[in-house]
């Protein structure tokens, strides 16, 4: 079963039939947008896209106003503006309506909802597959806590693809002497760092050209990296690899190395306190570290207070810094210790 | 001949008593594997945090494996039946395919009442939180309870009242007819 397939399969039955008969899975979906009373979008191929009314097909947002000018040609008042026409325009999207959205839920999380209490309080669900559904809605709060999220009205379901040879270009950085470095990849939101960490973590831990492989743990809190069911992950993260799935980030760091002495930990979306001190202690325990951290620049995460304590302790011996130039995980930079840098945007 | 169609009516009415005796010890094992099942499930549920699917499966296939292949398959190969429509994610609605499989448990001794509580325990599985879904299978363990504490009650005295009818009934009709 490919992605889109995956995908296609957590919406409910109306929703599917609609997607299947505007051939969504022809599509290199990034993420698909539900909001209550608003159009169907999704992003892929660099553009924003809407499902029409009939769900017959997908058509390029930049389309709508065009569409509607033509459709609605005279009955258009002069003065009526950008807004108002786009408004126009979506009668002939189809409009996501709070049932749907309810539907989803449900089936996207098994009719369990209960089991996703911990992530439905963080924002968001990861379902079979490692794709991630960011939700909103009314937030209930228990005292100063989230407790849970209620009426959700908006979802995000981001589509998760193993890319085998993306960490490519990135490999003969993050090797000196023949010996692994640790590695902090900062990205902004939807730049693949996700993707660019699961190919290194895979290749770290069969081996490559650089050195040959070496045990890795990998603590995946949000289940994206391995995408495990039943606590075997559904992606290809190497034959030494071992993983804590759906552990918090800093009490995993300190169990794996108790547990599983990997050479090699790593993690996805550092940044807290604790996470620093499990950190240190890897470091202390002779393990390298992969890591990535949201952020755009070097000078990014030396302006955050945490963040800034890694780059200056030189825990990390490498930086890689992504962007998203028309596709996702293009390496911007990448910079050492003392921040020298050491590859522009041409690696790849 | 007389007499062969008199055996034969006796006879008869005598099974019937004990067919009759054995549903009633029958729907009483049923319940209480159906108890066991739901004890696990909410363990599954509570302590596993452990999705419908996968909770249902695990536990038709433990009871499956501890009922042997000539135990009492019904409930368990129900759970199985249930998780398996999840797996397929199909876009139905869980209590849709809760109320359609429990309408292909076919050949069981529940009552009418037993299978309306059932019915109604899968309209509430899976909603809202883990505090309501304790609260819903306790409330459905406690129904169970008090028909299996029923049925247990009168165990004896059913039995014996039906194979005794049974044999009485066939009895005075044979009276009657002759």
């Amino acid at each position: 079963m490919d992605e889109m397939e995956q995908v296609i399969r957590i919406f409910p039955q109306k929703l599917r039939a609609l997607l299947r008969q505007a051939d969504t899975r022809r599509f290199q979906a990034e993420e698909l947008r539900l909001r209550v009373g608003q159009p169907l979008l999704m992003t892929a191929h660099g553009a924003e896209w809407y499902l029409e009314e009939s769900g017959m097909q997908w058509r390029q947002w930049e389309d709508v106003e065009e569409h509607t000018e033509g459709r609605m040609e005279g009955k258009l008042s002069e003065d009526m503006t950008g807004k108002q026409r786009m408004d126009t325009g979506r009668r002939s999207c189809y409009q996501v309506t709070a049932a749907d959205i309810r539907d989803t839920l449900e089936y996207m999380s098994r009719y369990s909802l209960y089991a996703f209490d911990e992530e439905l309080r963080q924002g968001f669900l990861t379902i079979p597959g490692g794709h991630r559904i960011g939700v909103a809605g009314q937030i209930v709060v228990e005292g100063k806590r989230v407790k849970t999220i209620q009426n959700v009205s908006f979802l995000n379901v981001r589509v998760a693809r193993q890319i085998p040879g993306c960490a490519d270009p990135v490999l003969p950085w993050i090797y000196s002497d023949g010996n692994i470095c640790s590695a902090l990849i900062i990205s902004p939101p939807k730049c693949g760092k996700t993707t660019l960490l699961r190919d290194l973590i895979r290749q770290v831990s069969n081996g490559c050209q650089y050195i040959k492989g070496v045990t890795v743990g990998v603590v995946d809190e949000r289940s994206e990296l391995g995408a495990c069911c039943q606590g075997r992950p559904q992606n290809d993260l190497g034959i030494r690899t071992d993983v804590l799935d759906g552990c918090p980030k800093a009490e995993g760091i300190m169990m794996l190395i108790r547990s599983m002495a990997p050479q090699v930990v790593a993690v996805d979306e550092i940044g807290s306190q604790e996470d620093l001190e499990a950190i240190r202690y890897g470091k202390n325990c002779g393990c390298k570290l992969l890591a990535t951290v949201h952020g755009c620049s070097l000078e990014d995460i030396r302006r955050k207070p945490v963040l800034r304590e890694f780059a200056e302790e030189g825990v990390f011996e490498r930086f890689i810094i992504l962007e998203n130039r028309g596709r996702p995980g293009q390496v911007k930079a990448v910079f050492d210790e003392e921040g020298r840098q050491l590859s522009d945007g041409n690696v790849d | 001949m007389k007499w062969m169609g008199a055996c034969l009516v006796t006879l008869g009415c005598t099974g019937l008593g004990q067919y009759m005796a054995r549903q009633w010890k029958l729907r009483l094992r049923w319940l209480e594997q159906l108890r066991q099942m739901i004890y696990f499930l909410k363990g599954e549920i509570l302590y596993g945090h452990t999705a419908l699917g996968d909770a249902l499966e695990r536990v038709g296939e433990r009871c499956q494996k501890a009922e042997g292949d000539r135990g009492l398959m019904g409930l368990p190969l129900f759970f199985l039946s249930v998780a398996e429509r999840i797996r397929r994610q199909e876009g139905e609605g869980f209590s849709d395919i809760w109320k359609e499989e429990l309408s292909h448990l076919r050949e069981n001794p529940l009552k009418e009442e037993d299978i309306a509580g059932l019915k109604c325990l899968g309209d509430h599985l899976g909603y809202l939180d883990l505090n309501m879904q304790e609260r819903n299978l306790l409330l459905y363990l406690e129904q169970l309870d008090g028909q299996i504490e029923y049925l247990r009650m009168h165990l004896k005295e059913r039995t014996k009242l039906y194979t005794s009818l049974g044999v009485m009934g066939g009895l005075f009709l044979t009276v009657a007819m002759l």
